[in-house]
């Protein structure tokens, strides 16, 4: 929907409650100041910035009509990490999109997407029945409450096949460890991530509610994600189960096991990697130490960071339901983001989130720098743990 | 444009993936599998909910089967449709298409003044593709198959659709009232609103009819009704393929592949 | 019971309909003129066939030469394009007059439009999309092979009572026969009772015959979601080898193409001698598509592809990087540059 240049507006009292309840009255805070849409990373690659700051102006004023990049937000947390007065804009654009499903006016996918969720339980469309063929060859049991860990797997780890190898490697540093863990197997739920990215809260909110239920009911206690967007969801949207339940993203489990000295890596891995923070993990939930500290344990490796790191990481361009819509080429975060972990020198570019390891991967095929290789924090770890880790075999292709 | 009152038939269906035949007692295996909206009775939800949208009126969802049907109509009204019915009664079971759309007809008819009468093209279990136009005879309305898009021509009593042929396609009208088949895919059907979600699971109108709350002769639903009757089963076998495979850079497996595909060059 | 119109004490003869459209007769029909020719051996029994069209009695040759011993012919102007209205009335006509035992048409998407639709109206049981057909032994009753469940489950019906006992077949199931153009047979035109009034549908356009059917393609080369929208490698490998390109779902619902060589559980089932499958990850709702062919190749980057179990050669690879070579080898093995 383009927005069309109005002379005045009459603001209408219904328009703007709908819209102040369906933003939670996030957009209040705002004045104007213009710094969201400034450092919007999407003005770095679309030659013109998002008008964030007119987004929030709609919502605060409960405007009709839908701005240009409504859908275009990754909910990076850029902008809010450097908003003055601290406005929830996420929440804002969030809300808007749910308003935009009421109209039904979304982009197209997206109802398939729901659909795809409703029905099969996964964001992929894929038989419910095929979840746990991840574990081909492997014995991964289902979880019982005495088990010391869930492992949420997650959609993309149970049906994508790239990101399966990661869940594969976490199976086998947790048996190393020594780790009692199980799955929800054919039962593990959708997190609610891609349905609330793409912004309809309200289906977000009945799958969380499901989900505490299965939870509760399984009993529950530490949880351990694949992706640091189940995680996100897992801490901070999930209600509190029960004073036990921990939510944990697998790199913050692998430093307890190193640090428990359950896990040891004793041989060279002499590798130049760097590590690219997801901004769901980093940004998001302040989690920068951790998959660093596992990172720094293994012997010979060699960390080498990005300008943009930590807090300050570039999103790689997959969140806010982007998995589920076209980016052109050439407007592509994760572009960018190869460029730079390639200028480190690094031979490897790290990280530990499904859409993060696809996106770089993706653009890596385009970009083409051909010595850079894009592993997961546990593809790594796990390579550390072969007896006969080779440094060629990381750089001659995917493990 | 006068209001147009919308039927929309849907099948609740296994998943195809997950049906077995139990090969000792030569029947479908039903028990756990799971269920799903027959994907192209999604296509004929969302083209119902686009007409009414576009000329005012109502989607009435018809379907015949067991009770647990209900929850799948439910959904139906969650994403606008109006009302439901359920013809559900075990003298319906058992039923070939003849019985079904007999049976179907009949309740659409006791339904009333309706203009339209969508269906999905075939199901993905029976897949026989025949209810759409047995329900056209019973009732002696125009039909219109494998339509990709549907036109109600205002004030006409006509409607308009482009069909998908085999090769390629035609434009056909037709006057109302008109039963159609939807294709697969025809559009994208819309997600539910939650809060009309809520609505539908409290209070939205599912009324479950039985045999003998419609006009049916019971010798023509059912098992007596179906002329044809299933004389075995069995769990298909795939053809036995070679399974090869090449090995070398592509160079030497485009050589290895062009060798054993020589009858064809 | 709902009983058909006439029993089976009265029926008698197989049925074939031959479907035409604008001059030319469906493959399918003849196919199934073959089938019906060799059900029909043995027992004594006519096969008949049944056109329905306008000035198209040339095509009774055809059928003819596929094996009927007699071409019934339903000839008049409003009968030139079909129409469920004017069809679905002369055929029952036709049908209730001569009352063959079986009638078989093919399941093509007027095919069923039709059948649907007569079997209503003489009160009989339909049999869609048979993948076999026999004839049962001791009784001569039709049992047909039809696949469920998205092609796992088969399941043979059998209309014992009500007449006639149809079934429509899917094109490319069964083989064309080989023509015996010295066969002779009784071609018989039929009365028409037509009038304007009857037909209720205006065909506003009809645009059919401009695209490939690539049901008839002995070589097919089909490409999935690893061509990205390039057929280029794919166009030249299928016109080398004189064959047609298809797809799968992908590149349709990808907007890189249309649905016309879609092929698939909701596109066409095809029957090549030869399929090359490039790109694609072989799912049941594609594979039912092409599993028919006489050899298939796949090439795909995933070597878990399940296409690679529906295959007789596999190639593990980018087809970006196989296709090339192949091409070029392709031309050697012709002989010369550039092939045909």
């Amino acid at each position: 929907m383009v927005s069309q240049p109005v002379d005045s507006v009459v603001l209408e009292d219904e328009t703007w409650e709908r819209v102040d309840k369906a933003t939670g009255g996030a957009a209040a805070p705002c004045f104007q100041c213009g710094v969201c849409t400034a450092i919007c990373p999407l003005g770095l690659v679309k030659g013109e910035t998002i008008s964030i700051r007119k987004m929030v102006r709609q919502a605060q004023l409960g405007l009709p009509g839908w701005a240009d990049g409504l859908w275009e937000c990754t909910t990076c947390l850029w902008c809010e990490s450097r908003c003055p007065h601290e406005v929830d804009i996420t929440k804002a654009i969030l809300g808007l999109r749910q308003l935009a499903w009421k109209e039904r006016e979304v982009p197209e996918g997206l109802p398939t997407l729901l659909w795809d969720i409703y029905f099969d339980g996964n964001a992929w469309g894929r038989p419910p029945s095929e979840r746990p063929l991840w574990t081909k060859g492997m014995t991964v049991k289902e979880f019982s409450p005495d088990d010391e860990i869930l492992l949420y797997v997650g959609d993309d780890a149970a049906y994508d096949r790239r990101i399966q190898k990661v869940a594969r490697a976490l199976v086998s540093l947790f048996e190393a460890a020594g780790v009692t863990f199980g799955t929800l197997g054919e039962r593990e739920p959708s997190c609610g991530d891609a349905v609330r990215s793409v912004g309809h809260g309200e289906y977000a909110a009945e799958i969380i509610d499901a989900n505490s239920r299965l939870f509760q009911e399984a009993g529950v206690k530490t949880i351990v994600t694949v992706s640091p967007h189940s995680y996100d969801m897992f801490a901070n949207r999930y209600p509190n189960l029960s004073g036990d339940f921990r939510p944990l993203h697998y790199s913050q489990y692998l430093l307890e096991l190193i640090e428990g000295e359950r896990l040891k890596f004793e041989n060279e891995l002499p590798l130049k990697v760097t590590y690219h923070d997801p901004c769901y993990l980093s940004r998001r939930n302040g989690i920068c130490d951790e998959p660093r500290q596992v990172l720094q344990s293994i012997p010979g490796l060699e960390l080498l960071e990005m300008e943009r790191s930590r807090e300050d990481t570039l999103c790689c361009g997959g969140g806010g339901g982007r998995m589920w819509m076209e980016t052109a080429a050439g407007e592509r975060f994760s572009d960018l983001r190869i460029a730079e972990a390639a200028e480190t020198g690094a031979e490897v570019v790290v990280t530990c989130c499904p859409h993060c390891l696809s996106c770089l991967e993706d653009s890596l095929s385009v970009v083409g720098k051909s010595k850079l290789r894009v592993m997961d924090l546990a593809e790594v770890a796990h390579l550390a743990l072969q007896s006969e880790a080779v440094a060629s075999d990381a750089t001659s292709g995917r493990s | 444009m006068r209001p147009l009152h919308i039927i929309a038939c849907v099948k609740v269906v296994p998943k195809p993936e997950e049906v077995k035949v139990n090969s000792e007692t030569m029947t479908i295996e039903r028990g756990d599998v799971r269920s799903e909206i027959n994907p192209p009775d999604m296509n004929v939800l969302e083209m119902a909910l686009t007409l009414k949208e576009q000329h005012g009126g109502k989607v009435t969802v018809v379907a015949m089967g067991p009770p647990l049907f209900a929850p799948y109509l439910r959904l139906a009204l969650a994403m606008g449709a109006d009302e439901a019915y359920l013809l559900s009664d075990r003298a319906f079971a058992a039923a070939d298409t003849l019985a079904t759309s007999y049976a179907l007809a009949q309740g659409i008819r006791k339904i009333g003044d309706y203009d339209l009468i969508l269906c999905g093209e075939e199901s993905s279990d029976g897949a026989t593709a025949q209810v759409p136009p047995g329900i056209a005879e019973w009732l002696n309305a125009s039909q219109i198959t494998y339509a990709e898009d549907l036109e109600v021509l205002p004030d006409s009593g006509m409607v308009k659709a482009k069909r998908e042929l085999a090769g390629g396609y035609e434009v056909i009208q037709v006057p109302l009232p008109c039963t159609a088949s939807v294709k697969v895919g025809a559009n994208e059907p819309r997600f539910m609103d939650m809060e009309r979600k809520a609505w539908a699971e409290a209070e939205g109108p599912v009324t479950i009819w039985a045999a003998e709350d419609i006009d049916v002769d019971p010798e023509m639903i059912g098992l007596p009704g179906s002329p044809t009757i299933v004389d075995g089963l069995a769990q298909a076998e795939a053809t036995e393929r070679k399974r090869e495979f090449l090995a070398g850079t592509p160079q030497e497996q485009a050589k290895a592949l062009v060798e054993r595909l020589q009858a064809y060059l | 019971m709902t009983k058909s119109l006439y029993g089976a004490k009265e029926a008698n003869a197989i049925w074939v309909y031959l479907e035409q459209d604008e001059g030319r007769l469906e493959g399918v029909s003849l196919e199934l003129m073959g089938k019906a020719r060799e059900l029909a051996n043995g027992r004594g029994i006519p096969v008949v066939g049944v056109l329905l069209g306008d000035q198209l009695s040339g095509l009774a040759q055809e059928a003819i030469a596929a094996g009927a011993d007699e071409v019934r012919v339903a000839d008049d102007p409003l009968l030139r394009q079909y129409t469920t209205d004017g069809y679905t009335k002369v055929f029952t006509e036709l049908i209730l007059e001569g009352k063959p035992d079986i009638l078989l048409l093919g399941a093509t998407p007027n095919g069923r439009d039709l059948a649907g639709r007569i079997a209503v109206r003489l009160r009989t049981g339909l049999t869609a999309d048979c993948t076999d057909l026999k004839l049962e032994e001791e009784t001569g009753l039709l049992i047909g092979e039809v696949t469920g469940f998205g092609g796992g489950i088969l399941a043979y019906i059998k209309c014992p009572d009500n007449r006639p006992q149809m079934a429509t077949v899917r094109p490319g199931v069964f083989a064309v026969p080989e023509p015996d153009t010295a066969r002779q047979a009784k071609v018989v035109s039929v009365p028409v009772k037509l009038a304007e009034k009857d037909i209720k549908v205006q065909v506003v356009e009809h645009a059919v015959g401009q695209g490939v059917d690539i049901t008839k393609a002995e070589v097919l080369v089909a490409a999935g979601r690893g061509c990205q929208g390039d057929f280029t490698l794919v166009n030249e490998l299928a016109s080398l080898l004189d064959g047609e390109v298809g797809w799968s779902r992908v590149p349709v619902d990808e907007g890189w193409v249309s649905r016309d060589c879609m092929i698939g559980q909701t596109g066409y089932v095809t029957r090549p001698k030869l399929a090359i499958v490039c790109g694609i990850s072989g799912a049941f709702q594609f594979t039912v598509g092409v599993e028919k062919a006489e050899t298939i190749v796949a090439i795909n980057i995933d070597a878990e592809a399940p296409i690679f179990e529906q295959a007789d050669y596999c190639i593990v690879d980018d087809m970006f990087n196989v296709l090339p070579p192949l091409i070029e080898a392709v031309k050697r093995a012709r002989g010369g540059n550039g092939g045909r």
